[in-house]
Formats: C-alpha cells, sequence, structure tokens
C-alpha cells in the first residue's frame, strides 16, 4: 500500500482539530457515533511500547519493541447535555457492568492525510473505554481513558461527521 | 455573523433596570438614571483552545449607572429612606437579573457558531465609582462588570 502525503501546504503545522477520535457502539440494533473530545484541551494517543534493549560489546543497542499498548485519556471528559456516549458510559457505571466496557469500536481518523472526500482512518475494534473518577469541582468530569485492542483495519472515511461511511483499504 | 454588541443590548433592555432609564453604548452625555455600556477587549490568550478547534471565549462588558447623589444623612426612620441607599439597591436588581438568567440559562443569541455557557456579573454588588462634579445636579458612578463565556464552535470541523 502506497504511503498518502500529508495533504497541507509545505511547512503547515497540522492543527490538531484534524486528529479525531470517534466512538461507536450498538444500542440495541441501533449504531451509535459520537465524536471525542469536547471541552477538551489535550490529548494524546500514548503507545506504551515495550522496548528490550541490548548492547554488544561494541557499545551499539539493538531495541526490540514487543508490543505496543496504545492509550488514549480524555481528561477533562465533561458530561454534556445531549452525550450519548456519556450516558452510555453513566449506565454502565450504575450496573457496575464493567464487562460492556469493552464493546467500543474507536476510529482514529487523520484528516491531514487523505483527500476531503476520503481521508485516512484506523479502525480499532473491541477497544475498552474506562470511567476513572466521576466528580470535579464545578462541572460535572468524568474523565475517560481508551484502551485501543491494536485490532486494526485500514482505511477511509468519506466527511467529518457521525453519519461517515468507513471504507476499507 | 451575529454582532455580538447587538445582541447583548438586545438581551439587556429586558431587563427592568435597562429597559426604564436611557441606555447609551461607549459614548454618554451622563444625566440621572442613566445606564452605559462600556465593550471591554479580552486578550486572545485567555482563550481555551479544545482540541476539536472550538475555542472558549469571554464577552465582558460594563454598564455603568449615573445617579444623583444627595448629602442627607441616613436617619433609622422607615419614613425617610436615603436616596443614595435606594439608588444602590435599584441597580443591585441588574445583578440579580442577570443571576436568574443564568439560573434559567437564558441567555443571549449569539448565533448557531457559539454556544453561550454562563452569564455572570463579576462581583456581587456595584463598584462605586465616585462622584461625578462636573454635572448638575453632580452623579454618583456605579458600574456591573459582566461576562458571557461562550464557545465559539465556528472553526469546528466535526459538527
Amino acid at each position: 500500500m502506497a504511503i498518502s502525503a500529508i495533504n497541507l501546504p509545505q511547512h503547515q503545522r497540522a492543527p490538531r482539530k484534524l486528529l479525531i477520535t470517534v466512538a461507536e457502539w450498538m444500542e440495541g440494533s441501533a449504531e451509535k457515533r459520537e465524536v471525542l473530545g469536547r471541552r477538551t484541551e489535550d490529548s494524546s494517543i500514548e503507545y506504551n511500547a515495550d522496548t528490550e534493549t541490548t548492547t554488544d560489546v561494541l557499545g551499539i543497542n539493538y531495541t526490540d519493541v514487543n508490543k505496543t499498548q496504545p492509550q488514549q485519556d480524555f481528561d477533562p471528559y465533561l458530561i454534556l447535555g445531549g452525550s450519548e456516549l456519556a450516558a452510555k458510559l453513566n449506565d454502565i457505571r450504575r450496573r457496575n457492568a464493567i464487562e460492556e466496557l469493552s464493546q467500543f469500536t474507536i476510529y482514529v481518523i487523520t484528516a491531514y492525510v487523505g483527500s476531503a472526500s476520503a481521508y485516512e482512518a484506523e479502525k480499532h475494534v473491541n477497544c475498552t473505554i474506562v470511567y476513572n473518577s466521576l466528580g470535579g469541582d464545578v462541572n460535572v468530569n468524568m474523565p475517560i481513558s481508551i484502551y485501543y485492542s491494536n485490532d486494526i483495519t485500514l482505511g477511509t472515511v468519506d466527511k467529518l461527521s457521525d453519519d461517515f461511511t468507513f471504507t476499507p483499504a | 455573523m451575529v454582532d455580538k454588541h447587538q445582541a447583548v443590548i438586545d438581551y439587556l433592555i429586558n431587563c427592568p433596570n435597562i429597559l426604564n432609564s436611557p441606555l447609551y453604548f461607549n459614548f454618554i452625555n451622563a444625566e440621572d438614571d442613566s445606564n452605559q455600556f462600556l465593550t471591554k477587549s479580552n486578550d486572545k490568550y485567555t482563550n481555551t483552545h479544545y482540541i476539536d478547534g472550538s475555542i472558549g471565549k469571554l464577552y465582558t462588558f460594563t454598564i455603568m449607572t449615573f445617579k444623583s447623589v444627595n448629602d442627607i444623612a441616613v436617619v433609622k426612620l422607615p419614613d425617610y429612606p436615603n436616596e443614595n441607599m435606594s439608588d444602590l439597591t435599584d441597580i443591585q436588581g441588574l445583578i440579580e437579573w442577570i443571576n436568574e438568567q443564568d439560573e434559567l440559562r437564558n441567555f443571549p443569541d449569539f448565533g448557531e457558531d457559539c454556544i453561550v455557557e454562563t452569564i455572570s456579573t463579576t462581583t456581587d454588588e456595584p463598584s462605586f465609582d465616585g462622584i461625578d462634579e462636573e454635572t448638575e445636579p453632580n452623579l454618583a458612578v456605579y458600574s456591573i462588570t459582566i461576562e458571557i463565556a461562550y464557545i465559539d464552535i465556528s472553526k469546528r470541523l466535526w459538527r
């Protein structure tokens, strides 16, 4: 598969809003989606690479990557009116139905790669979203962490809204 | 794009304190019981940038209220209210009205590209800023600063 170029003018920095995380889950027979990051100032995918480094007698290092365990935190994750994902997580939390936390599909859309009708995206199935705490000061905050499954399908999405279509590559 | 100044004036006009007294925009030839809407600029560095491209901003303005003064001492007789104190209580009504609107989530209409979150005064009581002695009668100057917190979503990609 050819490597796609960054679709930005020369030397332009990619605005953070071009890296988009979307959660998807089933509610009965209905598929629900919600973009993550509303009212969040900073969030990164941490790859948590498990590395092993050996050094030979000449002092040269050799590093192997055994695995990555990607994780992304959203803190704050404010409880906002109209948020279906917050309602879903809150329902799971109340019932302590922790087995239901591992049913999410997460799309990571890199809108700085691809074209306006085919942005590059990764679909991660069977991801886990964990609520880390509940409370806060003025507004109710429920910081969450996404644990990516690494069960990835590469593809593209046709638009940047909840009703996008994901097309596998 | 919605003119936020006009939106705020259209909103404030619903407050009895503003409705029943002349309101001037930035410039005023002050007289008794008149109000001056003073725009303020907020440093862009105080904006909050979110990862979805939206921006948390503040719209800040001050309402200056001018009231004629008297120099009669306060007396402990219920039938003799002190005019200066009555004026201050009257001005306090704007703060209470703003607090009520915030509770009701009744906000100025900043258009579809903005989500207004809160409206609040920066103080619980009007500030007494001094006496304008160049007017006849002399006027006491009070001020209330009001902040409207809103999210500008015009730069969001994901709607």
